[in-house]
Formats: C-alpha cells, sequence, structure tokens
C-alpha cells in the first residue's frame, strides 16, 4: 500500500513536472532504490549533494540513510500531494527511498543580503535595513528583541506567488483589537501576486477614499522593534525589503530614528523643525497666490510691492504661474527619482538651474516663485517617510486652489477642514490625529524612554 | 472615550469664541447700567448652571439626549422635544456663520460675493458636522491650543499699548454700582454654554467626574474673559465711541500694530485664529443639531452610528444618510439665502432674541434632566 503511494508521488510529480526545463531527476545507490526530484532554479544543488547525495554513497545501509535523512532538521514526509507540489515549487526536494518519500529542505535563497537603509538614512545608530529574505529579516528583529514574549505568525498571501506573510509582535504588550483586525484584514486579502509591502498595505486597508497613509511601511529593523514594545503589530514579508506597522498614527511619520539617538533639546527642536517644514510646504504656495493676487494688503507694503515688482514682467495671474512651477518641480523630483544614477545629476541641473535662470529672466515666471518652488520641494523632504511625504505633496494643490478661489479665507478653511479630517481618521479603530502630551504617562505606560 | 479635559475644551471653546459677535454688543450697550453686577450674577448663574448640568448629565454615562429622551419620555414629547433643541442648536451655528461671513467681507475681502464666502465655509462645516463625536473633540482640542499663543499675544500686545486709554477703563468703573439688567445677564452668561453641547458629547465621556479643583477654574476664567470682552475695546475706542463699532473686537484688533512682523496689521492675525475657532465652534454646533435631529428617527440601539467605538470603520446606515443628506442640504439652502437677505440690524435682532430664549430653554433644560433623573432613580429602585 504504502509502496503503491510513494511511487505514485514521484510519478506524479514527474508527470506535472516533466515539461519543465529546469525539472531535474537524479537515481542514487547500486539498487536504484534512492530517487530525487527537484526544480534546478530554486534548489540549492550543493545542499543536495552535500547532504542527500554524498552520504549515500557512505552509508552501505539503506534503512540507515533513511533514518538519516527523515531526522534531518527541514525534512517532512511527503504524504500530501498538495504539500508536495507546493513544497518542490519552493525548492525543496523529493526524496523518494524504496517505499517511503520524504520533503528535503534545500531551499535556495537569493538575496542580497543585509544592505544599508537608503530610503530612511540616518546619521547616527544603525544602518542596517531589511533584506528581502523573511529569515533574514525575523534574525535582524530577535536580534534585537530578545524576549519569549514576541511571537511570530506565518502565512502566505497569493495565489500565484505564494508570498510568506510574517505577524510579529509582543504578545503581552499587543493591543489585542489590533491585532484580531490585521488579522482578520490579512485573511480577506484575496490576490494573485503580492510583491511588495506597499501593495500590501492598500489591499488591507479599508476601502474607503483615503489621502493618509495608514500604516508606517518601513526598511528599519530598528523602527519595527521600536514600534514592537508600543505594542504595535509589524508584518513582514518575504520578497521584499520592506514592513510593515499597523495602527500608526500622524506623528509616526514626523519621527526619524535620530530622534532617540540625540540630546533630548536637539531631538525635540529637530521634530518642531519637521512640522515647521509641513507647514512652509502645504501653505506656501497657496500664501503666494493669497499675498500676490488676492488679500495683498495683508503684509508689509515693503514685501507686497517686493512681490509685485518681481512679477511686473509676468503675463499671466498668479495661480497660473504657481501651478506651472509647481508642476515643473513635480516632473523634476519624479525624473531624478527614476532616471539611472549616471544622468540623474544632470536632469537635475539642466531643469533646475537652467529652467529657473532662464525662466525669471525671460519673464515668465517671478523671482521670488523660483525662491518658493525651491523652498516648498526641500521642506517637503523634511518629512522622513516618503509616503507622508508623497501625501503633502498632493495635498498642497488643495490649499493652492482655494485660496485661487477665497484667498486668505480659503487657506485658513482649508487647512481647519484638513485638522478636522485628520482627527476623524482611524487607524485600526485608533484615533489617528490626536494630542496625547497630557496622557502618555498615565495610558501607555509601557513606552519607556519615548521621547 | 475620550479624557475629562475635553470638557472643559468645550467650555473654553465657547467662553473665548464670544468676544466676536453677541456678548461684547450687549455688554458695551449696558456698560453704564449696571455691567459690572450682570457680569457677576452671570458668572454666578452660568457657572451654577454648567455645575447642575455636569452633575445631572454624569447620571447618565456615555448618553446624549436623544437616546435619554427616548428611555425616560414618551415619544410624543421626544420628538419636539428634540426638533426644537436641533432647531436650536442650528440656529446657534447660523448666526456664527452668517456673522462671520459678514466679517469676513467688511474686513477682509470686501469684493468677494457672501453666496462664495459662505459657500467656502459651508463646505466645511457641512463635511465636518458629520464626523464622528469623538473626532470633533480632537480636532477642538488641536485647533484651540494652535490658536491659544495667538489669542495670548494679541490681549498682551493690546495691554501693553501705550494707547491703551485706562481712563476710560476707569471711568466705565465708576459705573459700578448701578442695577444689573436681565438682557446683560443672559448676554453675558452665554459665555458659560459650552457645556450644553455635552447634550451629544456626552456620548464620548465615561470618566466624566466634576472635580472642585479643576471646577474653580470656570468661574475665574469666565470672569475674566468677559471682563477683557468689555474692558480692552473700551480702552481703544473710548466709553462713548465704543459704541460705534458692530464688532468692536475686530475694530480694536484693528488698531494695533506689529511693526517687526511681515504682517503689519494685528486684525489679520486676530481673524485667522477666530475663524478657525468659530469654524469648530460652528461643526459643534451643528453636529449637535444633526445628531439631536436624527435622534428623532432612531431609537437608542442606533447610538453607535456616531461612531465611538473604537473598532467602528464610521459607516453609517443608509437611512441615517439620507436624513443627514436632506437635513443639510435644506439647512445650507437657507443659509445661502439668507446670506444675501440678511443684514447687520436684524442679524443683532436675530442674535439679542437667540440669547435671551437660549437663556431660558437652558434653565428649562436642567429642571426637564432634574425630571429625568428622578424617573431614572424611581425605574432603577423598581
Amino acid at each position: 500500500m504504502t509502496t503503491h503511494r510513494a511511487s505514485n508521488a514521484a510519478n506524479w510529480l514527474r508527470e506535472k513536472l516533466t515539461e519543465q526545463s529546469d525539472y531535474e531527476e537524479i537515481t542514487l545507490g547500486a539498487s536504484s532504490q534512492i530517487q530525487l526530484q527537484y526544480l534546478k532554479s530554486v534548489t540549492n544543488s550543493n545542499l543536495v549533494f552535500q547532504y542527500v547525495v554524498v552520504p549515500s554513497y557512505e552509508m552501505a545501509d539503506v534503512e540507515a540513510y533513511e533514518a538519516y535523512i527523515a531526522t534531518f532538521p527541514g525534512t517532512g514526509k511527503a504524504d500530501d500531494l498538495q504539500k508536495l507540489i507546493e513544497g518542490i515549487l519552493e525548492g525543496y526536494t523529493l526524496v523518494s527511498i524504496g517505499p517511503n518519500s520524504y520533503l528535503f529542505n534545500s531551499v535556495k535563497v537569493e538575496s542580497s543580503g543585509v544592505g544599508e537603509a537608503i530610503n530612511e538614512a540616518i546619521v547616527q545608530g544603525p544602518r542596517d535595513a531589511f533584506s528581502e529574505n523573511i529569515e533574514m529579516n525575523l534574525n535582524l528583529i530577535r536580534r534585537r528583541y530578545q524576549t519569549s514574549e514576541l511571537k511570530v505568525e506565518t502565512m502566505t498571501l497569493g495565489s500565484l506567488s505564494r508570498t510568506a506573510i510574517a505577524i510579529v509582535y509582543d504578545q503581552e504588550r499587543v493591543d489585542s483589537s489590533v491585532l484580531q483586525q490585521v488579522k482578520d484584514r490579512l485573511k480577506r486579502v484575496k490576490i494573485d501576486i503580492l510583491q511588495s509591502a506597499g501593495e500590501l498595505e492598500k489591499y488591507i486597508s479599508p476601502h474607503r477614499f483615503r489621502i493618509f497613509p495608514n500604516m508606517v511601511v518601513t526598511e528599519r529593523p530598528d523602527r519595527v522593534v521600536l514600534n514592537l514594545t508600543e505594542g504595535k503589530v509589524a508584518i513582514l514579508m518575504d520578497t521584499t525589503g520592506f514592513a510593515i506597522i499597523a495602527p500608526a498614527v500622524f506623528t509616526d511619520f514626523f519621527s526619524a530614528m535620530d530622534d532617540k539617538i540625540q540630546i533630548p533639546l536637539v531631538s525635540q527642536f529637530l521634530k518642531l523643525i519637521r512640522y515647521v517644514g509641513l507647514f512652509i510646504t502645504l501653505t506656501l504656495p497657496g500664501l503666494y497666490v493669497t499675498f500676490a493676487s488676492y488679500n495683498p494688503e495683508i503684509l508689509k507694503s515693503q514685501l507686497v510691492l517686493l512681490i509685485a515688482g518681481s512679477r511686473a514682467a509676468v503675463p499671466y495671474p498668479s495661480f497660473m504661474e504657481v501651478f506651472f512651477m509647481l508642476l515643473m518641480m513635480e516632473f523634476l523630483t519624479e525624473a531624478s527619482l527614476r532616471l539611472p544614477k549616471a544622468i540623474g545629476p544632470t536632469a537635475t541641473t539642466v531643469g533646475g538651474l537652467i529652467l529657473g535662470q532662464a525662466a525669471t529672466q525671460a519673464g515668465l515666471v517671478s523671482n521670488i516663485m523660483i525662491i518658493l518652488v525651491s523652498a516648498v520641494a526641500i521642506s517637503n523632504f523634511v518629512i522622513p517617510l516618503s509616503m507622508m511625504g508623497y501625501t503633502i505633496r498632493v495635498l498642497k494643490y488643495i490649499i493652492v486652489l482655494t485660496a485661487m478661489l477665497f484667498g486668505v479665507v480659503g487657506i485658513m478653511v482649508s487647512v481647519v477642514g484638513i485638522i478636522m479630517y485628520l482627527s476623524d481618521v482611524r487607524s485600526f479603530g485608533k484615533p489617528y490625529f490626536r494630542l496625547t502630551l497630557w496622557e502618555s504617562k498615565e495610558k501607555v505606560g509601557h513606552q519607556h524612554g519615548k521621547s | 472615550m475620550v479624557s475629562r479635559r475635553y470638557y472643559y475644551y468645550l467650555f473654553l471653546m465657547s467662553a473665548v469664541i464670544n468676544i466676536i459677535n453677541l456678548v461684547p454688543r450687549v455688554l458695551i450697550f449696558t456698560r453704564f447700567d449696571g455691567v459690572f453686577w450682570s457680569i457677576l450674577l452671570a458668572v454666578a448663574y452660568g457657572s451654577l448652571t454648567m455645575y447642575m448640568f455636569t452633575r445631572l448629565i454624569i447620571k447618565f454615562e456615555g448618553q446624549g439626549f436623544p437616546e435619554i429622551f427616548n428611555t425616560y419620555l414618551p415619544k410624543g414629547v421626544v420628538i419636539p422635544l428634540l426638533i426644537l433643541y436641533s432647531i436650536f442648536w442650528f440656529v446657534a451655528g447660523s448666526i456664527m456663520l452668517l456673522s462671520f461671513v459678514d466679517i469676513t467681507l467688511r474686513f477682509i475681502s470686501p469684493d468677494i460675493s457672501a453666496r462664495a464666502v459662505m459657500t467656502g465655509f459651508l463646505i466645511l462645516v457641512v463635511g465636518a458636522s458629520r464626523f464622528k463625536t469623538t473626532s470633533i473633540l480632537y480636532a477642538t482640542e488641536i485647533v484651540l491650543l494652535l490658536s491659544f499663543p495667538a489669542m495670548v499675544f494679541i490681549l498682551i500686545k493690546a495691554l501693553i499699548n501705550p494707547a491703551f486709554n485706562w481712563d476710560s477703563v476707569l471711568q466705565v468703573l465708576t459705573y459700578l454700582w448701578t442695577k444689573p439688567k436681565l438682557v446683560t445677564v443672559t448676554g453675558a452668561s452665554f459665555a458659560f454654554t459650552g457645556y450644553v453641547n455635552l447634550a451629544i458629547f456626552n456620548r464620548s465621556f465615561n470618566n466624566l467626574t466634576l472635580k472642585l479643583r479643576h471646577f474653580w477654574l470656570v468661574p475665574v476664567s469666565g470672569l475674566l474673559i468677559l471682563l477683557v470682552t468689555l474692558l480692552v475695546p473700551i480702552g481703544y475706542h473710548g466709553s462713548i465711541g465704543v459704541e460705534d463699532h458692530v464688532y468692536s473686537w475686530f475694530s480694536t484688533a484693528d488698531s494695533l500694530r506689529m511693526e517687526t512682523f511681515i504682517v503689519e496689521r494685528v486684525l489679520y492675525l486676530f481673524y485667522i485664529t477666530y475663524l478657525s475657532m468659530s469654524l469648530v465652534m460652528v461643526v459643534i454646533y451643528w453636529h449637535v443639531g444633526l445628531e439631536l435631529f436624527k435622534g428623532c428617527f432612531n431609537e437608542k440601539e442606533d447610538k453607535k452610528d456616531s461612531g465611538d467605538k473604537e473598532t467602528d470603520t464610521g459607516k453609517k446606515s443608509r437611512k441615517n444618510q439620507w436624513i443627514e443628506a436632506i437635513l443639510l442640504f435644506t439647512v445650507s439652502a437657507s443659509m445661502i439665502y439668507l446670506t444675501e437677505r440678511i443684514n447687520q440690524v436684524r442679524l443683532a435682532q436675530a442674535g439679542q432674541w437667540f440669547l435671551n430664549l437660549r437663556f431660558f430653554s437652558e434653565t428649562f433644560l436642567i429642571l426637564l434632566l432634574m425630571f429625568l433623573v428622578w424617573r431614572k432613580r424611581r425605574s432603577a429602585r423598581r
């Protein structure tokens, strides 16, 4: 009976895979009792050679060899055809010894190793970033969080990509309602291919109109660890160097990991700088429209005259000017992102220097507008997490629009509107935007040393 | 459920907002006619009603008026009551909006159409009054804290200015011993009216307690705010000239100058601070009005629609969405209609009527709550 089933498995597999060019089948041993089947492309052949092929010649006895294979760490019996094919596709080797067959773990992992954090670079502090390998990422976290309370639950998502997902949390500190929601939402995800953390973030967000990111996507293990101590849930994903942290609050997007390292006063100052940057990048274009066209009387008369003088040659209204220049700036940012490293600097030079200089001389835009656009662009990049940066990039157009229609009243109404909207956002049932200055001590007692 | 401090924000918000329109006018109108004793009476009455109202509504933990009324009153009484009070709250917000449109036209953008300004305000207010109750509290805190430095700055700027005429203030002070007037008391006690919003906002509180070591701040800050409201405009415009100004505080702010800042006139700082705060205040009023109105149609189980549960996704039932849409559309349409129709005089008259009616209806509310607490106790004993 068992003989029948095992040879059945080998035959069934052969039928399934014989068309594949990377399918390989080896017969070992004097009596041809041992058979190996695997896919070359995902299998580490060194492992197979060293631990499967070589011992088969060293051990005289087939029984001893079978016992050796069966007890090898990571090896399991292959008795379910579904599991068998999944294992083979993942990189396992099917070892059939007489009547029995085993799945030997020989998964080959191509990954770039632990690299340096690029998107969230910091001055001091750990430089390592997540890699494309989930095991390695878990290792990075475990090494920083050595307690048995740290729980890792794994699952796979994507009917074709079969991407491994790990839900990581501190059992003692985690908010159970959040954890439950994360699990529920992950279970509800029905997709074919899952390739990046940002994608996953989109799938597990509630399907409503939203403009602010609901979860932090980070490449820094130390950020994940810090958030785990705050009772949050991290979702790690294979094949991408990013992790998702849920829930997120607005201020999370304005904290860099540097803040923990700096002297408290300095880090407070840096935080303040980021919020000032946020305010400037949001309102400056709108304020320019207001001051140039709508309510010039608000500013000091010298300043108004300066703006008007600088705009003297410009033949169209200020909002056109603002839209032109903001669009040019968006093009520049996008272009320098996508361009190969070698020509990237050229584009910025051509765009920034020559275009800006020539445009003012031609009288298409005012000098002040050029200064303003660069100030807006620079202050936008002050925001440490890029997802929030993108949101703010979009949001400032709304303010320009309302400034165009209602002047300073429009700016104020939209700022209050944004505050109100932010207050209404919930991330996994947690308020997204709210002051916790007076509560941090009583309620969130676990956040030791949170700056 | 939110922390207790939000309760005080509700009070503080409506107290500082007062200086925009109705209250200074009534105070200045009776400045030679017992205004000081009226203020004292109003502070005493206002704090007392605030204290009593809060003590009473704490008994109904986490419940707003619709739930309370529906439980302890017959249906035939509940619906007229809720509709009446809903109208009250909508009128409160509308008067504030209408006066702010007027102020905008007068001080900021004289050449824009009133309807355009009103539409801009309405987009925000209509959108935001449908938000969750707790969300509005969070926004209140943030807007209030952001505005606070500007308010303090303006006040200090006003008081240390050499042009501030203390003699006029002293002159008005000589009318200390005059008999108080009811109209001033009702007007001045409006400064304390923020607590009434607990009618709906009580849904967000479950651990609200009034401690005297916090509560003493209420009469003190109320008294200071009312005195500042009355005396600073007098210091700038003189004891007689002050009555020539419709929006006396805006005229006062316009008398101040920031010599070393890129914005020279304090008026603009004052305007944007008070604009953002009054928009939030209107959102609060209309939210209460909206929820009270919805209460006529829903039994108490539908309470979770206000979205205070932590896991709530903010989805509302189809029926509630329709009620909200129809009601808000009606109110907005009538507001746009009114902006062109109403003039300053009629707005001021309406405001005065509102102040007086509010005084009595709030007293009635407290009596009603006493009755309800009594009924609750009786039903609990059974």
